[in-house]
């Protein structure tokens, strides 16, 4: 482009005079350098965590929650920031779906509340006086709670403030529960996300990109991977093991990627065949720039359509292993609420129903954020559908 | 290619597949830090036995003492034969208490799969014909209210509204009500609602994006401008090419669906099945069982792929073998 312009108003300048630190040099641009200096810190912190302390200071599944984190800014926000007019296109096309719009403030309220709310607010505790409250400016029959935190008159307990959504049978606050209940969501949602859309993309365009041999291996080996339901396979490795929210995401991340691949991996056969492809072919660039500049960024809109259509599929997941009780019990999660308030329906029905409505909404949200982004992201759907 | 060779092929790959998938359970059982050997000391020891003993003995019944090569052998031998092992918190054979379970996953999982078929084909379709219409609108709403909700929240809430609130149906399930009675029938109820709910939705989606892409088709175009009636496109000229795809997704997916849905639908409303048989046999850590109970979902998965890629070529002529 530089060198377009230039060229017009000075005959004499060629484009191998062009000067091009003018333009910005031959450096790396902002965006990497960033990614490199963060990248790099995440690894020193990493490492000093696990080497050099006595316990992790951070768990396992808070680390990759910060890499997703940092995986988001750095190729979500970040381009979208740079590339302003996209960025107002892709929005102007998204909210046309109302819906779409609604659930992506809902989903921002969640992860925001979700992210920060557990590192100010204290873990939810046991306290059995405070068992069995009502919600606030609901009330139930005075010989439901052990004792009533809030006004007591005629014969019913009224919720208060102290637990503005009631509390569960151990007397725990139902509100600070739902509050961790989100971070849990969030990060089995989000850093599977991230491990699948990882894996699936760059197994779907190598395959793609090298064809042959590579291709038939990669994708016979989707095809066995695809062919073992991670539900049961989950099912037995909690049994054989300890289980926990670590080895559920790295589960479902590393056994989930093969619809993603499959994908990428039709999408990409079709960009193959594109022009650019041949230009950068025979301008002498290597196969792993072709991949990674050529390819990937013009499969990204699928993917990422795809991956937010997944993301509702591994919170299921969790909430139901968590109801089942086959995840480790000290992480406070929506499933595991739901299921402790099975007991008492017919006493305390909103223990059981105040996390699930959270996970219904949630997943709901995603369902219909999917939805709007493949109206808004992918040319093909234009139209119809 | 032939397509013979193509099915030859594919069936292989389900054989190569199986014996992969056994494999790696063996391997998972192996590295295994407790597989329900200190269950089975602590049954021992309430019992009056000896702990010490007991953990010889399970050795023995599993083989543990033996060289990794000899148990792997007689695992797959095991496992080929249908020898599949011994329940020791039901005191019978792994295969009895299945053969014994999966009549009641049965009882409800038929019924729920030809509603959620029938309903879920019917609204798609209409949905596709009758588009951007306030039918088309409430469809798509359903759709979305069925895949988001959770199967087991889902199965909870009818339960506080119509067991404990309404009184209209009973909260649990109970055996000893025989099959064919209304009692059985009003207890089955919620367990087909909840099951039939997500399947619903998923059959929708997918009948109504596979006859979209037929509504518009110029065939269709031509067998209206000759004057046949919205019945007979509808059936004859929409529903037909469609069917193939949706034929396919049936088998696969719908089984997957069933299952793991099941799973939570027995948990939620105590039915006995397969899926309770499982989720207790984990909670006692019932090995043998466990093992049983999620392999047989797992091969059910295998052969329904299968079924449906041939299903697939052999309806649908398009298809090139070569390229898979």
């Amino acid at each position: 482009m530089a060198a377009d312009t230039r060229s017009e108003t000075a005959a004499t300048e060629r484009f191998e005079d062009v000067d091009w630190d003018d333009v910005g040099g031959l450096g790396f641009p902002r965006r990497t350098l960033a990614l490199g200096v963060s990248s790099l810190a995440y690894l020193v912190a990493v490492v000093y965590d696990v080497f050099l302390t006595e316990d992790a200071l951070v768990s396992g599944t808070n680390w990759l929650f910060l890499l997703t984190l940092l995986a988001g800014v750095f190729f979500v926000a970040w381009p979208l920031a740079e590339n302003r007019r996209l960025t107002a296109y892709y929005w102007r096309r998204f909210k046309k779906n109302r819906a779409a719009v609604i659930s992506a403030i809902y989903l921002l309220v969640v992860f925001v509340l979700g992210t920060f709310g557990p590192m100010l607010i204290a873990k939810p505790e046991l306290n059995v006086l405070a068992a069995y409250q009502p919600p606030v400016f609901l009330s139930v029959d005075s010989s439901v709670p052990t004792s009533c935190v809030g006004q007591a008159a005629d014969g019913l307990c009224h919720g208060t403030w102290k637990y503005p959504l009631g509390t569960t049978s151990d007397g725990k606050g139902i509100a600070r529960l739902v509050v961790f209940g989100m971070r849990v969501s969030m990060q089995v949602g989000l850093i599977t996300m991230l491990i699948v859309i990882s894996i699936g993309t760059v197994v779907g365009t190598s395959a793609a990109y090298f064809s042959g041999l590579v291709d038939e291996l990669l994708m016979r080996y989707v095809d066995i991977q695809q062919t073992f339901p991670t539900f049961f396979l989950f099912l037995i490795v909690t049994y054989l093991f300890k289980p926990s929210l670590f080895l559920l995401i790295t589960i479902f991340g590393f056994l989930g990627w093969g619809g993603i691949a499959r994908l990428v991996r039709s999408e990409a056969l079709q960009r193959r065949e594109e022009s650019y492809i041949q230009a950068a072919e025979n301008a002498g660039a290597s196969d792993g720039w072709i991949i990674r500049r050529h390819l990937m960024p013009n499969v990204s809109n699928t993917v990422i359509t795809a991956a937010t259509l997944l993301i509702p599929s591994f919170i299921l997941f969790e909430a139901t292993f968590a109801f089942l009780g086959l995840t480790d019990p000290s992480t406070p999660s929506w499933g595991q609420v739901i299921s402790s308030g099975r007991g008492d329906l017919d006493s305390a029905w909103w223990i059981a129903t105040i996390p699930g409505v959270f996970l219904f909404f949630t997943v709901l949200a995603f369902n219909f954020v999917g939805d709007a982004l493949r109206d808004a992201l992918d040319p093909r759907s234009e139209g119809d559908a | 290619m032939s397509m013979h060779w193509y099915v030859a092929r594919r069936v292989a790959w389900a054989v190569i597949a199986t014996y992969l998938i056994l494999s790696i359970t063996f391997g998972l059982l192996a590295v295994a830090p407790g597989d329900g050997q200190t269950a089975f000391a602590f049954k021992a020891a309430t019992q009056g036995g000896d702990v010490d003993e007991a953990q010889e003995t399970f050795d023995e019944i599993t083989g543990r003492d033996e060289p990794l090569l000899t148990r792997y052998k007689n695992y797959m031998v095991n496992m080929a034969t249908l020898n599949w092992g011994w329940s020791f918190t039901r005191n019978q054979p792994v295969l009895d208490a299945i053969a014994q379970a999966y009549p009641y996953s049965l009882m409800y999982a038929v019924p729920a799969t030809l509603i959620s078929i029938i309903a879920g084909y019917a609204i798609g379709l209409y949905s596709a014909t009758h588009q951007y219409t306030l039918t088309d609108y409430f469809g798509t709403f359903t759709a979305f209210f069925g895949i988001s909700i959770p199967n087991f929240w889902f199965g909870i809430m009818l339960i506080l509204v119509f067991a404990v609130d309404l009184g209209w149906l009973p909260s649990y399930y109970q055996t000893g009500r025989g099959v064919w009675t209304v009692a059985n029938a009003k207890q089955l109820i919620l367990p087909i609602i909840v099951l039939s709910t997500g399947a619903i939705a998923g059959n929708m989606r997918y009948s109504r994006a596979e006859a979209l892409e037929y509504v518009h088709a110029d065939f269709v175009k031509t067998a209206r401008a000759k004057g046949a009636d919205d019945w007979r496109v509808l059936v004859r000229h929409i529903f037909r090419p469609a069917l193939v795809p949706l034929m396919t997704i049936l088998v696969a997916d719908i089984l997957g669906l069933l299952f793991a849905g099941a799973y939570i639908t027995e948990v939620v409303f105590q039915i006995p099945g397969l899926g309770l048989l499982s989720y207790k046999a984990i909670i006692q850590q019932d090995t043998a069982l466990v093992m049983a109970t999620t392999l047989i979902p797992v091969f059910i998965a295998i052969i329904g792929n299968l079924v449906q890629d041939i299903a697939y070529t052999v309806l649908d002529p398009r298809i090139s073998y070569g390229d898979r």
